[in-house]
């Protein structure tokens, strides 16, 4: 079972109570089979509907403002619908995490609510399929276009800012070319434009049938030839292989394992769910050295936490200011290069908020925090005094059923924890209640899920 | 007893049970002789402020004709010199200008600038080229670099709940309080304090160790920062705006002595599109107030020889006004530096040239790298500010 507690906190979001009871009888072999399975059915995220952007450009300040105010809470409740989806058992882990680990490799902010729909469905439908598939999609997703000013790249003035991106952060990694050949690559993609509504749109206009030269390879290329020639370099199987250990196995790199599947990944024809398997198969996947190394991210700690203890906020927008006020934001990553994750997630303020997030939540105690400002609201960031949310740890208290009281402790670190706290249960015990079995087994979890150990995963 | 060395006796007193056993040796040096040190205090104007408005080039036609209904009319304009004067907003900090207490950098930017907010606040923050991306900031890479052996992270401190990209390091974080007192309480917790205390009998891998590190040096710092901002009540007259009360307390920690060398602190709502003149007028106010306070506040104690304050924003705003009496997005703009050792006050280079414009931008004239560069190498006494901007950008003269 800790095997399986370690995948579903790599490959997933970790285990509700009722699913890690139903896991229990299951080998090793069966979740995995499991996991991929569920992720066969690609169920993709509504689209909210889009403001009418006729004659934008031509509007007065105040009008676009009014336009994107509208389009901020509309990418607002795209991105707690994916959070949610995150927390819920009714959607593939697996495709969800997969979704989101390429969210950061294709890091994009989409200005309107439909065209972030839009962009995580993108990402859903091709996070286990094929890296040059799921690649030539972002080239060709509204969002990303827009995102990267490729829409102004036109043949008399090209914009380099996708073709830069897309081989130092997306495919092969700086040092394995040169500055002509960002040049090359800009040509190359001339005239990859998106309609209104942010569909792709090709301009024969403004793309640049002119001979180019890239890489070495010289031929009237189109942006699609140059994503073929990137992916002919096994340096960009190995990029993305090294990224993808990092993610999910350990920040501490080895590199036989990263070298023998980037191999595997390469000959395979870039195919990311084989790629996948073979990880989370492996032997050393289950190694101790790698359970339990990973710091959470914002995202995974709430997600977490709510698949835990079942958490059902008053007003789901406490969902945007708690990934606000611990620094990950889904759909606003901050920059083109994503975010660094690992230690810098923590800084004081950060780590007080994830260590007292769980108490908040058990005794609706007083939050007082503020987030950083936004540009262009002109006011201070939102305050939250309080957390108002209900919890149900029905589910997490039947997993003492049979267990005698000095037992709890042992019992909910188990499923709370990837590695064993080390901590005295007489400390533990001093400061959980000393009432009904309830409410001492309760108190326990809320000490449990303060500790830091809390934050790894 | 002089009311300083009351002062100091007092902090001395308080400190000296509370200050944690494992601070470093260094610090102890520090009370018997001379004060921490030479202190930085930046100010972050967020949104963009339009720098165009705030120092008014009033005899520049060009000017007037790019803005007919946001100029500021030279005769309210306030002069402090042939070319250049103050918005009347900022009357408040004439008499330090008159006071050589001030300077004035004009036009500082950077190559390619962005106009997006964040990602241009984010390469002020990590002093990065336009198309670099970083993940620590200048002010962190300095705690890591030149930090080694003074492990606490409130060496650096943003007055804010969350701590910006500026002040965190590879190694080092600054340390992010916009209330002593209630930073206290997020540390309150008894549970977590038994367990901070009994960390230390307890092996824990990399990434445990390095949480229990962060949440022990937090507990100590909230109880070091909640004495020190006791040690001396201002009675000076700041504004009541969340600013001038962020700069009091600031000057309160100043004042007491604080191990704390980098101050950081944040004004918002420069992001102005429309009705700007009204809304940049308080806001200025607010600045110009808030600072006047500060200045006389140390002044009077005898501390503005040892602080600098650097006033930054993202960004400034195009030259022409746009159709709702605002400014949008634009590039290059004035920095403001105070302090008692200024090698240079008034202004340190003519005002920006508006007939010489980059698709009507202003163009930049002074790298903002190299102000750093200045401030690290000349205020903080970093040997090698290179190795923190990572290049050359030349180090001015106006500190």
């Amino acid at each position: 079972m800790e095997k399986i507690h370690h995948l579903y906190w790599r490959a997933g979001f970790g285990l509700s109570p009722r699913e890690w009871q139903a896991r229990q009888g299951l080998t090793l072999q069966q979740a995995l089979d499991q996991l991929f399975q569920e992720a066969g059915v690609v169920e993709e995220a509504p689209a909210p509907s889009a403001s009418s952007r006729e004659g934008f450009r031509q509007m007065s300040t105040k009008e676009k403002e009014v336009i994107l105010k509208q389009e901020r809470e509309r990418l607002g409740s795209v991105n707690i619908e994916w959070i949610q989806r995150m927390a819920s058992s009714r959607h593939s882990a697996l495709r969800e995490r997969m979704a989101l680990f390429w969210h950061g490799h294709f890091a994009c902010q989409p200005i309107f609510g439909s065209l972030g729909a839009q962009y995580t469905n993108t990402l859903r439908r091709h996070a286990l399929g094929n890296f040059r598939e799921l690649t030539l999609a972002i080239a060709r997703d509204g969002a990303m276009i827009r995102f990267l000013n490729n829409q102004q790249n036109r043949k008399e003035k090209p914009n380099e800012n996708f073709a830069r991106e897309l081989l130092e952060l997306f495919t092969i990694g700086r040092g394995h070319y040169t500055e002509q050949d960002i040049k090359e690559a800009a040509r190359a993609f001339t005239g990859w434009s998106s309609n209104l509504a942010g569909a792709y749109v090709f301009r024969p206009r403004f793309h640049d049938y002119g001979p180019k030269t890239f890489m070495g390879k010289a031929g009237d290329f189109d942006g699609t030839d140059i994503i073929d020639i990137v992916l002919e370099q096994r340096e960009t199987a190995r990029f993305i292989t090294r990224k993808i250990y990092r993610y999910f196995v350990n920040e501490r790199e080895d590199e036989a394992r990263i070298e023998a599947l980037s191999r595997q990944f390469y000959e395979s024809g870039y195919e990311i769910a084989p790629l996948m398997r073979a990880i989370f198969e492996s032997d050393w996947f289950y190694a101790p050295q790698n359970i339990g190394c990973r710091i959470k991210s914002p995202v995974e700690l709430i997600v977490g936490i709510i698949r835990a203890l079942d958490v059902r906020f008053v007003n789901d927008k406490a969902l945007l200011f708690l990934q606000r006020a611990l620094g990950q934001v889904v759909l606003n990553p901050p920059n083109v290069a994503g975010w660094p994750g690992g230690k810098a997630w923590i800084d004081n303020a950060t780590l007080m908020l994830r260590l007292n997030l769980a108490t908040y939540l058990f005794q609706l105690s007083e939050v007082n925090f503020r987030t950083k400002d936004e540009p262009e609201a002109g006011e201070r960031g939102t305050a939250l005094r309080r957390l108002d949310a209900t919890i149900d740890t029905r589910p997490l208290m039947d997993l003492l059923a049979g267990v005698r009281r000095e037992h709890y402790h042992e019992r909910l670190a188990e499923f709370l924890f990837l590695q064993q706290p080390d901590i005295a249960a007489a400390l533990l015990q001093q400061y959980a209640s000393a009432g009904s079995d309830w409410d001492y087994a309760n108190s326990l979890a809320m000490r449990l899920m303060s500790l830091p150990e809390y934050q790894l995963c | 007893m002089k009311r300083r060395d009351f002062l100091r006796a007092s902090a001395l007193a308080s400190t000296s049970l509370l200050v944690p056993s494992f601070l470093p040796a260094a610090f102890g040096g520090r009370m018997s002789g001379g004060r921490f040190g030479k202190i930085l205090v930046v100010i972050q104007l967020s949104g963009g402020n339009d720098g165009l408005n705030t120092i008014i080039p009033y005899r520049n036609d060009a000017y007037y004709r790019s803005r007919p209904n946001l100029a500021i009319p030279a005769a309210e304009v306030l002069p402090v010199g042939d070319e250049l004067g103050f918005n009347p907003a900022l009357q408040a900090l004439r008499p330090l200008y008159d006071g050589g207490l001030l300077s004035i950098i004009n036009s500082v930017g950077y190559p390619n600038p962005d106009r997006s907010h964040f990602r241009s606040m984010d390469i002020w923050h990590t002093a990065s080229d336009s198309s670099q991306y970083l993940s620590t900031g200048w002010l962190g890479r300095y705690l890591d670099s030149e930090c080694a052996g003074c492990e606490q992270p409130y060496h650096a401190l943003e007055l804010d709940d969350s701590l910006s990209l500026a002040l965190k390091g590879r190694e080092h974080n600054g340390f992010a309080m916009s209330d002593a007192r209630q930073l206290k309480r997020t540390t309150d917790n008894r549970f977590l304090q038994a367990v901070g205390k009994a960390a230390h009998d307890h092996e824990h891998g990399e990434q445990a160790a390095y949480l229990y590190k962060v949440m022990v040096d937090t507990q100590s710092s909230a109880d070091y920062l909640f004495e020190q901002s006791k040690v001396y009540p201002s009675k000076a007259p700041y504004p009541l705006t969340p600013f001038g009360q962020d700069l009091k307390k600031v000057a309160e920690l100043i004042t007491a002595d604080t191990a704390t060398r980098v101050y950081y602190v944040n004004l918002t709502g420069f992001d102005t599109h429309a009705n700007q003149k009204n809304r940049q007028g308080r806001l200025l106010k607010q600045l110009a107030e808030g600072m006047q306070a500060f200045v006389m506040d140390l002044k009077q104690n005898g501390l503005l020889d040892d602080t600098l304050i650097m006033a930054f924003s993202e960004f400034g705003r195009r030259v022409k006004q746009n159709a709702s009496g605002g400014t949008d997005h634009g590039t290059a703009n004035n920095v403001f530096l105070l302090g008692g050792q200024l090698k240079q006050p008034g202004f340190f280079n003519p005002g920006p040239n508006l007939l010489d414009l980059d698709e009507g931008d202003l163009k930049y004239q002074v790298d903002f790298r190299s102000l750093y560069a200045t401030i690290l190498e000349n205020w903080l006494g970093v040997k090698a500010p290179k190795d923190i901007l990572g290049g050359e950008f030349g180090v001015l003269g106006m500190v």
